[in-house]
Formats: C-alpha cells, structure tokens, sequence
C-alpha cells in the first residue's frame, strides 16, 4: 500500500509518467477525469453551500496537510493564500525531479467543479518551485 | 497536527484507473516500477544496509500511523506482513470513492521492483474486496 503520507510522491510520478505520454494535453485529460470522479464531495458543498462549502472542504483538507496558508471568505469571495503549498515543500524534501506542470492540476482540477456554480476561480501561481500561490473565487453577481 | 489525509487513496486508485485504461496493463506495471525506483528509493538503499527489519519498520511505521488492523512476524527467514484490515480499502469503502479493480496490485507490483533493486524477493496474495492481504519477504 502507498501510504497516504507518501501519496503526492507518487502522484508526482503519474503526472510525469503522463506528460512524458501526452504532453500537457494528456495531463488536462487525466485532471479533468480526476475533478469528475473523486471531487463529489467538494462538488456537493459548493453545490449547497456555495462559499461556506469552500471553506468546509479546504478547511479540513489544508488543516488534515498541515499546510501553511490562510483562507478568508465572505458573502462574494473565497481566498486561499497559500504561504507553502504542503504538496510542493514535500516534492522539494524528497530531492524528487517536480513535474514540470505539477502546480497546475489545481487549476484544472477546481475550477471544473467551482464555475459550475456560478463563480469565477482563479489561480495566481506566484512561485511554482517554493509551492507560493493564491486561489481566488468571486461569485458572479 | 499530524500530517495525515486519507482521501488521498481515492485520488491515487482514480488515477491507476485512468493509467490502466490509457496505456494498458503494461502501463500501469511500468508506473508501478517508477514509483519504486524514484519515490522508495530510499527504502531499497535502507534494506540493502539493514535486510528485513528495515522493511519490517517501514510497515510498522505505516499501518500505525494509518491505523490500520495488521501484524508483523516472521517465519524463519520470512518475515510476513498480516493485513487485516486496509485503511486504504476501509476509507474508499467509507468514503464512497471508486476503488480501482486493480488497487491492490499496485502493493505487490511496488514491492517486488522495490525488493528486486534491493536484492530481495517479495509476495502479496491479496483480496481486494475483503481488504486484506498477506505480504511476504525473504533474501
């Protein structure tokens, strides 16, 4: 079993193991299957919730990866400011080569299952090597 | 905090599903291989130098902190990792995330690539719906 503690290792490796077959087109296609099967449950709360569901998934998810982030959110914004992404410093501890796309499946990944809603998503990669970014949503008045 | 998120399992078996579907089952062994060589490269090295009692730790170290149901011991030369209940398998189940038909493969195929560079030998005899296994290794 590839414990949950080694798990972004070995997703690394399936995002490089794609590109080398597909290219970036390739990796939009594995993501895009990814943010259709497993995000149900994100997919749930936003449908629901809207913003508060936002804030109930990464709340547990970013506190569940000890991630070093901050997240704010009213009645027509969400943010997530993300100090040091936990998946980026792991990658960077391994001495393990990143995906050169590697940042990016977040991008593909939520704003799939966000804009559905009724909101904009976007994803400011501020410094892909040191895992320093920012993801804005505003609800579309 | 303990850095622990278990729904990480249900990414990774969508992601064996999608490998297996796109470049075949011999896709699949061969990713399989390459998580071996680069993600537990460390443990092949570890196992060189300490035998089996460096995989027996890597196991302890894992099932516990993932709480799951197993036990180690060893016959004679053999040391045996007793499955009895998968974490993996148990969080998908509970979770309602899609279990890839061959999730389970991935812990024998990993192994052995991992044993093999090592100079090692490894065995899984699995049942992938019950979430149990019996996971041998032996020089």
């Amino acid at each position: 079993m590839i414990s949950c503690t080694e798990f972004i290792l070995a997703y690394n490796e399936l995002f490089k193991y794609i590109e080398e077959r597909g290219g970036r087109e390739g990796l939009e296609d594995f993501w895009t299957r990814i943010s259709d099967e497993f995000l149900f449950n994100l997919d749930e709360l936003v449908r629901t919730k809207g913003i508060k569901g936002m804030e109930e998934y990464w709340g547990h998810t970013l506190t569940e990866e000890v991630a070093n982030a901050r997240i704010y959110a009213d009645d027509k914004e969400f943010r997530i400011e993300m100090d040091e992404c936990p998946s980026v410093k792991r990658i960077n501890e391994s001495g393990i080569k990143k995906c050169s796309s590697y940042c990016y499946h977040c991008d593909t990944l939520y704003k799939r299952v966000i804009e559905k809603y009724g909101f904009i998503y976007n994803l400011d990669i501020i410094d892909a090597d040191k895992g320093v970014c920012c993801v804005k949503v505003r609800k579309i008045d | 905090m303990k850095y622990l998120h278990k729904d990480f399992h249900g990414s990774l078996s969508c992601g064996f599903s999608y490998v297996t579907e796109k470049y075949g089952v011999e896709g699949f062994q061969e990713y399989c291989k390459e998580v071996a060589r680069n993600v537990y490269s460390s443990l092949s090295e570890k196992i060189k130098e300490s035998g089996l009692k460096a995989i027996e730790e890597h196991w302890n170290n894992i099932f516990t902190l993932e709480e799951g149901d197993f036990a180690l011991y060893y016959e004679g030369p053999v040391l045996v990792l007793e499955v009895k209940e998968c974490p993996a398998i148990a969080h998908m189940k509970k979770r309602g995330y899609k279990i890839a038909e061959n999730f389970c493969e991935h812990t024998k195929l990993v192994n052995e690539e991992l044993c093999r560079i090592a100079g090692y030998h490894s065995s899984c005899d699995y049942n992938q719906e019950k979430g149990t296994c019996i996971q041998r290794f032996w020089k």
